[in-house]
Parts: structure tokens; sequence; C-alpha cells
């Protein structure tokens, strides 16, 4: 298993990865996770203030789980580098109304190797990401960098 | 309103245990699930994550963003410092630069610097930015990873 340096060329994409509609409990238990406990991320009367509708996800958790596409793909020890571009905000799913809510809610990782490149003696490739809702729209654009075997 | 005068300034030197329960946590989270057997092994089990070529159990590669949150008053107490309105702030970028690997047990110090504050845009549209770069230092003086966390003010 793994992905190897000669198996991958420039061109290539990564596995797209699929996320669960995210719902406020996901947001909680970020908030927890990391720490980041923003109101913007959990207190809908902060929200009335700014006056905004829906709570909104941590940028950071659509980065997480960008990270986790791309270790489900390479193994987490081979990244060097890993960026992120937060491009528009994202609102979880409403429980009383999934059917309507969940694509909103429901980020697409997907990616394509860019480069393939020799730097400090380890081969490297710079892949390009994109993060999107199941509506389409952008969430994140980013890259990463793995060295590989 | 940023505040200009805190360019260069470099905030007091952190240090932070990574708590082996709280990468646990923390994966769960990022992969939106219920409990730790649904997750990669490696986050949890030492022998799985030595079986797969780590010397401990690593850490996801974002959860160096938590050493922000846990030390130094967290967000809330830095946006203060540096004179930005919580109501207009949003993260706009954030990078890590991976030099080495954090694991289980380390005990991490966070080094945090503004390195640029900036304006952006014409007229009623001017947003402010500001660059920070923080240094994760291990327990033997090691740069392991480097982040760099662009901050925008609407």
């Amino acid at each position: 298993m793994g992905v190897n340096y000669n198996d991958v060329e420039v061109g290539n994409k990564m596995p797209v990865y699929i996320s669960a509609p995210i719902t406020r409990t996901h947001l909680v238990r970020y908030a927890g996770a990391s720490g980041d406990f923003n109101p913007l991320h959990h207190d809908e009367t902060f929200i009335k203030m700014i006056g905004r509708k829906h709570v909104i996800a941590h940028g950071m958790l659509i980065m997480g789980i960008v990270g986790e596409a791309i270790t489900s793909w390479i193994e987490n020890k081979y990244l060097r580098k890993f960026n992120a571009r937060f491009l528009s905000m994202t609102e979880p799913a409403d429980l009383d109304d999934m059917e309507n809510t969940k694509d909103r809610a429901t980020i697409i990782v997907s990616g394509e190797v860019v480069k393939k490149f020799e730097e400090n003696g380890e081969k490297r490739i710079q892949c390009d990401i994109i993060a999107q809702d199941a509506l389409g729209s952008k969430k994140l654009s980013g890259f990463f960098i793995a060295a590989l075997p | 309103m940023a505040d200009k005068s805190k360019l260069g300034m470099e905030f007091p030197a952190y240090t932070f245990t990574i708590e082996k329960d709280k990468i646990v946590e923390f994966a769960i989270a990022v992969s939106q699930k219920e409990n730790k057997e649904q997750i990669n092994p490696i986050y949890y089990d030492e022998e799985a994550a030595k079986k797969a070529g780590y010397q401990g159990i690593p850490i996801p590669p974002t959860f160096p963003i938590s050493t922000f949150f846990w030390t130094g008053g967290g967000l809330m107490a830095t946006v203060k410092t540096l004179g930005i309105d919580l109501n207009r702030l949003l993260h706009r970028e954030e990078e890590y630069e991976y030099f080495g690997s954090i694991y289980a047990g380390d005990v991490i110090t966070r080094k945090m610097k503004v390195v640029d504050m900036l304006k952006k845009g014409k007229r009623d549209k001017i947003v402010e930015v500001t660059l920070l770069e923080t240094d994760l230092i291990n327990q033997r003086g090691e740069l392991v990873v480097k982040s760099r966390t662009r901050l925008m003010e609407r």
C-alpha cells in the first residue's frame, strides 16, 4: 500500500473525498478539539448581533477535512507543506430541513498533481487542492507538498 | 482596526504538551466520526503508529492550530492584543511547513510574531490584513513546524 513517487504523474488526480454533511454538533466537537471558541461558530445570539442568519463552520474545520482527505491518500508522515486559502463561509445543515440544507454543508475535496521535483534530497510532489460544497460553491483552495518514497 | 504599532511584535513563548487523548479528539473531529475505533489507528495505537513508520503517535496535519487556541489566552486575547475587531475578523489563509514530526508526549513551545500588517483595497472596500508567523519547537530544541496565518478585517 501507499503511493510511490514513480507511480505519480503530473496531471494525476487525488481520489475525491466527500465529507458527511457538517452539522452544528460537528462544529461543537471541533471547537472543543481545537480550542477555537469564536462564538461565530456556535452562538446564534452572536450571529444575530453581526447580522448573519446561521452559525458558520470554522475555516480550520474545512482545512482539517481537507487534511483528512489528503492523508487518506498520502501518508501523514510524508507531508512537507499544507496551504489553504479560505474562499467562502460554510453554513451547517439544519437537522429539521436536512433535505434542503445538506448540500451546502457537504464538502467535496479534489486535487491534481501539478509538479514533481527534487528538494532537500527528497522526491517531492505538489498537489493543488480545491474544496467545494455539493452546490459547487468554492470553500478553499490550496496545495500540499509531499516527499514520497 | 488592527493596531499598526504591533508590527514586528513577538508574543511571549508558551509551552503546550501534546496529549494523547487530545490527538484522538482532534482526529475524530476532522474525520467527523463518533469514537476512536472509527479513525485511523495511528492516532491512538502506538504499535499501529510504529508499524506505519512513526516514532510515536503522530498528530493530524492541522493539529498545530490547537497550540494557538489553548495557550496565551487563545483567539480572544490575541485579537485584543492586536486591536482586531472580532466582529469583522476573517481567517484568510493558513499554511503549515513540516520540518519534523510532532508526537504524543512532546512538549512544544510556540513562538508567534507579527510579520506584516497592511491595508488592501480602495475607499469603502479597504480590508486590513495581519500576517502571523509561528514556530513550533519541541523539547529537544528542534523547529518541527512553522505556520503562517493570514487574518483579515472586513
